[in-house]
């Protein structure tokens, strides 16, 4: 044991201290890495889409009682546009809840409720609404490329539309009458009329998203 | 009753590792071999108290304890037995448990193969750096992943079975403890790094008598991640085997550095150089094992693979920081007293490739590492999500892997010291036609590309260099020309290159194609027609399953099947997958998220897959030639004059014997 | 010794000469890539939404055929790579595979390279340094060192330090 550490003085003196100044490199840049690692939040950002202020992508489409549904003819009134399927358990917890929100507001005529299918057959939404009500226009045949456009990940999915044609909400999961409320108050109350109208200029200059769903929708048929 | 007697065993094995470091610390410090002698009764206990919990965790799955957490939630009265066995490592508790136990085992092997020298400072204090390591694992099982946490099932409970994808193929039962074997395996010759660090014993020994060690866990870790790609090639249904996704990453990065280590160690036994590289080394892989554990569990990165999400992240990240401070602070405070006085002659010679080798594996490490986690550090930085995926890693990878072809051509024909130039011409002659053959073969039957074209020249190059090898080798010592290190490494480089050529050819020429179907349309894939015969469904106590029917070129029926869970309504394909030498059908049949629509079929019909699986197997057979020891031989051994004798079958007998002698030195 | 060495030479010259030819071919007589390597190739760029870890190309949640399909449909209207995977990335921001060239996500290109240059330049530093140091004087204590090397394997090996080994090879 006593010699090599004999040549290793020797060696050490004739060189310098490479080993040191590495691994005090390496030690800084991993402690940073460490510290980085314990301090990531993980998991992605809920309710977030980049849709939010923007123009709504196109829905459009024949619904299921035979007539045509166009979401840039509802403005004027505020939209929810609710993604769903039959075979998608928490859609149909939810349903319950849409019913609430939209008979709510069918006297005042204030919101629409729209259903866009996905991955589903029209017979088993004619028979679920059949079943169990909701009066508002279904997309059902054909649809399911919408869902891409507006950024769908998993259902349900619901976007509140304002009434100048702008995304302002996205709810993700079931969404309930209370939250549907409490939302759609908020958007009121955030930007009264004033805003309104900054958005709308906007929104119909802002011709990139809009130009994009109607090429895609060109293509889609 | 399983939990207290899994608990007992898990608190044994606490104690026995805190116990064991705590006598080997006395002992090295006070200079007293008894207490140092105690370390393989502490070793012992630890193994035993890994197979207890182990045991008891196994007994309380086949029971169906439902009192046990870990089986409330992974068990099922419906699991099929393996399955039910394997559920001990797909849950994220019970993973910790497999890995004390093949930690127990390794220790236990090392305190026995080291019994006579267990008052040597080296052993003890590897030893003692295996007790720590054990004591943190069992300390996880203490704290925060508790595998047996008491539950109050209602009455008539029925747990939902493990996670579905790993519920459908065998190979799940058996990926995971290879993986392990590996990746725990690590642990041995890193114990002997800190040994060696801490003692300050410059030279070889250390290194010498864990060589089969790391060769071993080097072995399990390549035949785990082969066994993980064709898990996934067989179960995924998309007719990949490396989608670069974290978990595999987190296989990927200790096995790049301990593969440079492999190599490099050759170096320094030969020459006596790179010392405190190769410590460098084998620290990193055994903390990126660490890392990548910390990286499946914690939930930092998402993966398809990864373990729920839990409390454990915090101990691994500190153990790994642990692990990095303590290894770096050992490499600053003795590394430059342990740099060895040799130098490389040349750039071209064998310690030359070897370094070159070494740069390239590194490099590979850093990109998959910065791959990896560099999503995490845009969000640190400014707060944006981003992805990185398989396009970045392939840009990245796809011209160091043709590097390392050309290296694994050139290196072994290389002498040591020095080689002239008119030498590796000679050599490298025969090898460069085969490659340039390969080359325009591949350009002939239509491949395009530069990398692809490129990769299969390279390969042939690399291929012939190591055939030309084990020519010469067998040629000179018959048989014994195919063990030893020198030369089963060969063998495991024609592994390589099998690897190497499947992975060019499936990723070139991979066509598929998806179509929804009704019963009686058909539509066709690079040339094969598949026309859906049937869809029947079954309905099983556990799943309901639909079968396709596909009927390939009018002659043999593939049936894909994908079951649907009743517990939770999960959806997993087990693809129908027709392997010839030279390219599968794979078929996958998927409801998508639409159980009542018309199936979706998909092909993927690939190249040269069976090349892949055929590679890892030669790989694993070239490690265990590479384990027995080769010709040379110090001609004090005894053994060295007996091997003459020609007997029908003297290769155990004289295999054993040297192989002790050498590691007993 | 000259004729052979003519040989070899003529020899590693053609096989350069069939070599470059072939890469030449095999590189620059591809085909255009077809519609369906298209699809195939830029669903491998999109991670899928809904389920982590795999790209759009490799899953089969439903999003993730809603999205192939959208591909298809662009692919065949002559959409280029570029818009296509920029519509997508509109819609579901954060998912393309491949980060960008700019900003923050560039460095994930930039570090690999600039390790590269790094490591080639304290390569060709170490060969530089190493060198000289082929005639390294032998003093007192080197003498000493592979002496007692030499006495302990004579003495068979059997010693308990194994810190000696490296002298023997």
């Amino acid at each position: 044991m006593t010699e090599p550490t004999v040549s290793d003085d020797v060696v050490e003196s004739r060189r310098p201290r490479m080993a040191l100044i590495a691994s005090s490199v390496v030690g800084v840049v991993m402690v940073a890495f460490i510290a980085m690692l314990a301090l990531s939040d993980s998991g992605p950002d809920d309710g977030a889409s980049p849709l939010l202020g923007n123009a709504a992508p196109v829905v459009v489409g024949a619904t299921l009682d035979g007539g045509t549904f166009d979401l840039d003819d509802e403005r004027g009134r505020w939209v929810l546009v609710n993604f769903f399927a039959t075979w998608c358990a928490p859609c149909r917890v939810e349903h319950p809840e849409l019913i609430a929100f939209h008979g709510a507001h069918a006297e005042a005529g204030d919101v629409e409720v729209v259903s866009v299918a996905f991955q589903n057959d029209v017979e088993d939404i004619s028979t679920f609404f059949a079943e169990n009500g909701g009066e508002w226009p279904v997309l059902a045949e054909d649809v399911s490329a919408f869902a891409v456009s507006w950024g769908v990940v998993a259902l349900p999915e619901s976007f509140l539309v304002s009434p100048q044609g702008i995304v302002v909400h996205k709810f993700i999961g079931g969404v309930t009458l209370a939250d549907l409320e409490s939302i759609l108050a908020q958007a009121r109350g955030l930007p009264p009329d004033p805003v309104e109208s900054d958005l709308e200029p906007a929104g119909a200059e802002s011709e990139e998203p809009a130009g994009d769903e109607v090429e895609h929708l060109g293509m889609g048929s | 009753m399983n939990a207290a007697i899994g608990s007992a065993g898990v608190a044994l094995g606490l104690l026995a590792s805190v116990f064991g470091v705590i006598t080997l610390a006395v002992g090295i410090r006070s200079h007293k071999p008894l207490l140092l002698r105690r370390a393989g009764t502490y070793a012992a206990l630890i193994l035993v108290a890994g197979l207890i919990a182990a045991a008891a965790m196994e007994r309380a799955l086949i029971t169906r304890d439902f009192t046990v957490r870990l089986v409330f939630e992974n068990g099922s009265s419906l699991t099929p037995p393996l399955f039910n066995f394997a559920s001990l490592w797909s849950a994220l508790e019970g993973s910790i448990i497999l890995w004390a136990v093949i930690l127990g085992g390794y220790i236990a092997l090392v305190a026995w193969k080291f019994r006579r020298r267990l008052d040597d400072p080296l052993v003890a204090w590897a030893l003692l750096t295996m007790f720590v390591v054990a004591a943190f694992f069992f300390a996880l099982m203490v704290g925060p992943a508790d595998p047996f946490v008491s539950v109050n099932p209602p009455v008539g409970y029925d747990g939902p079975g493990p996670n579905k994808l790993l519920q459908n193929h065998p190979l799940m039962a058996f990926h995971p403890p290879m993986l392990y074997l590996g990746y725990v395996g690590f642990t041995v010759p890193f114990a002997f790094a800190i040994a060696a660090l801490v003692t300050g014993r410059v030279g070889e020994g250390w290194l010498v008598e864990t060589r089969r060690w790391t060769l071993f866990a080097w072995g399990f870790l390549t035949l785990g991640i082969a066994l993980g790609a064709w898990w996934a090639y067989e179960v995924l249904g998309w007719g990949g085997y490396w989608g670069w996704d974290p978990v595999e990453n987190a296989s990927l990065l200790p096995w790049l550095t301990g593969t440079a280590y492999l190599h490099s160690v050759m170096v320094q036994e030969r020459r006596g150089m790179l010392r405190v590289w190769n410590l460098a080394l084998l620290c990193a892989t055994f903390s990126l094992t660490i890392l990548g554990t910390f990286l499946t569990r914690s939930g930092v990165v998402e993966s398809v693979h990864a373990f729920s999400e839990s409390s454990i992240g915090a101990w691994l990240l500190a153990f790994f920081g642990a692990i990095v401070v303590v290894t770096v602070g050992l490499i600053g405070w003795r590394g430059d007293r342990l740099r060895s006085p040799g130098s490389i002659d040349s750039p071209v010679s064998r310690e030359g490739a070897f370094l070159a080798n070494n740069i390239l594996f590194g490099a590979f490490a850093f990109v998959v590492l910065l791959g990896t986690v560099f999503p995490l550090v845009v969000e640190a930085l400014n707060d944006d999500q981003i992805s990185v995926g398989s396009p970045f890693f392939e840009r990245m990878t796809v011209p160091l892997g043709l590097a390392l072809l050309t290296m694994m051509a050139i290196a072994p024909v290389l002498p040591w010291r020095k080689a002239s130039m008119e030498t590796l011409g000679q050599r490298l002659q025969w090898p460069a036609w085969f490659g340039a053959a390969a080359l325009v073969g591949s350009v002939a039957i239509g491949e395009r590309g530069l990398g692809t074209v490129a990769g299969y020249g390279l390969a042939g190059f690399a291929a012939g260099a190591a055939i030309r090898q084990v020519a010469l080798a067998t040629r000179r010592q018959g048989w014994r020309g195919l063990v030893g290190r020198t030369n089963g490494g060969m063998i495991v480089h024609l592994g390589v290159i099998l690897i190497a050529v499947g992975i060019i050819a499936s990723h070139a020429n991979v066509v598929s194609r998806e179509q929804r179907l009704e019963p009686g349309e058909s539509f066709t894939v690079a040339g094969h027609e598949l026309a859906l015969v049937s869809v029947e469904r079954t309905d099983t106590a556990r799943t309901i399953r639909t079968t396709a029917a596909v009927r390939v070129d009018g002659g043999q029926i593939y049936e894909p099947q994908v079951n649907t869970y009743r517990v939770d309504g999960m959806t997993i394909p087990t693809p129908s997958v027709r392997t010839t030498w030279s390219h599968d059908i794979a078929l996958t049949v998927s409801l998508g998220d639409w159980p009542d629509g018309p199936v979706q079929i998909r092909a993927v019909v690939q190249p040269l897959m069976s090349w892949l699986w055929t590679g890892a197997l030669l790989m694993g057979l070239g490690t265990v030639l590479a384990a027995f020891p080769g010709r040379r031989r110090r001609p004090t051994d005894p053994v060295s004059g007996a091997i003459g004798v020609a007997e029908p079958e003297p290769e155990r007998d004289p295999d054993a014997e040297p192989e002790r002698a050498e590691v007993r030195t | 010794m000259s004729p052979r060495r003519r040989q070899l030479a003529l020899s590693w010259a053609a096989v350069a000469v069939v070599v470059v030819a072939a890469l030449a071919v095999g590189t620059f007589a591809a085909d255009d890539p077809t519609p369906a390597e298209r699809v195939r190739s830029l669903s491998s760029q999109f991670a899928c939404p809904k389920c982590v870890g795999q790209s759009v190309q490799e899953s089969d949640a439903g999003i993730a055929v809603e999205i192939r399909a959208e591909i298809v449909r662009r692919v065949q209207v002559g959409q280029g790579d570029g818009e296509i995977l920029g519509f997508l990335e509109s819609k579901y921001p954060g998912n393309l595979l491949t980060p960008s060239a700019s900003g923050t996500a560039s460095l994930v290109w930039a570090l690999p390279v600039a390790g590269a240059v790094l490591a080639l330049a304290g390569l060709a530093y170490a060969f530089v340094r190493w060198r000289p140091r082929d005639d390294v004087e032998v003093d007192a204590a080197d003498r000493d060192l592979v002496d007692d090397a030499l006495r302990s394997r004579r003495t068979g090996g059997a010693t308990s330090d194994p810190g000696n080994r490296g002298a023997r090879s």
